[in-house]
């Protein structure tokens, strides 16, 4: 009986031990999924200018694009300046501390362009990027 | 004695919850998020939209560094057309003369979104990241 005992310990031994592993796993997962930022794209390639000093900023979860001819995408869809302020409402409920980031193309008119700059301020949200491609 | 070890042990093994498929499941989300996480970076430029109701002085000479772009994206200092390449010593210039002064880009409603970037990537290089834009009125 004594044997017995020694023998089941050997064998418990041979095991690996998932649970720490598994602890951290689980910790990392929750970590990425709170950290996860769920980015809605605007739908649109636009060729976005170049900028040497372009950075990343901490956190733009709302994307703006403005097309070559003028036009608004944002989460896959072209709206205009009017449909565009709820959808950035909602969106800006979502993800409070998320800022907007337009991609305006390379031949994006400016009129556009700080419209929609003053309708993320008008929504609330002061961090707003211009989005850039470093060469 | 053997049977009764025997025994024993089906019993323990059976009793342990196997943990292998949720851990493969646990894995593939770990990945999904650490691939979707990475993927959310746009670079760009940091901007500044003075408010409404208190625009910027454009006017006043030793307030701010004014660069016009106007309709046909030909970008103003001092009065004069600059080459986009001369941008950056301009403000260079200005900036070495009086270090507060932040920039202001006046863009027409017209112009194009990347003279705007190129104006900003200029000021930014030559050390000024104070810059706001207003709109030509």
């Amino acid at each position: 009986m004594r044997d017995s005992v020694s023998e089941s310990m050997a064998e418990e031994e041979a095991e690996i031990n998932l649970t720490p592993m598994l602890d951290v796993v689980f910790i990392m997962l929750i970590f990425f999924i709170v950290t996860a930022v769920f980015v809605k794209e605007p739908g649109i390639l636009v060729d976005r200018p170049q900028a040497v000093t372009a950075e990343i900023p901490d956190g733009g979860s709302i994307f703006i694009a403005v097309s070559s001819n003028n036009e608004y995408w944002i989460d896959q869809r072209n709206v205009d300046l009017a449909g565009l302020k709820p959808i950035v409402e909602r969106m800006h409920r979502e993800t409070p501390e998320g800022g907007v980031v337009i991609q305006a193309d390379n031949e994006a008119q400016n009129e556009y362009v700080i419209a929609a700059m003053d309708l993320a301020k008008e929504v609330g949200i002061d961090e707003v990027t211009l989005a850039a491609v470093v060469p | 004695m053997r049977k009764h070890i025997t025994n024993i042990r089906v019993e323990n093994e059976e009793n342990e919850i196997n943990l292998t498929p949720m851990l493969d499941v646990v894995f593939i989300m770990l990945i999904f998020f650490i691939v979707t996480a990475s993927f959310l970076r746009e670079a760009g430029l940091d901007t500044n939209r003075p408010d409404q109701d208190q625009p910027v002085q454009t006017q006043d000479e030793e307030g701010a560094i004014l660069i016009i772009v106007d309709e046909t994206d030909d970008i103003w200092i001092d009065n004069r057309i600059i080459d986009p390449r001369a941008v950056r010593p301009n403000i260079q210039r200005l900036h070495a003369e009086n270090p507060d002064r932040p920039v202001v880009v006046q863009v027409s409603a017209s112009s194009r979104a990347e003279t705007l970037v190129t104006v900003m990537d200029a000021s930014r290089q030559a050390d000024v990241y104070d810059i706001s834009i207003a709109e030509a009125p």
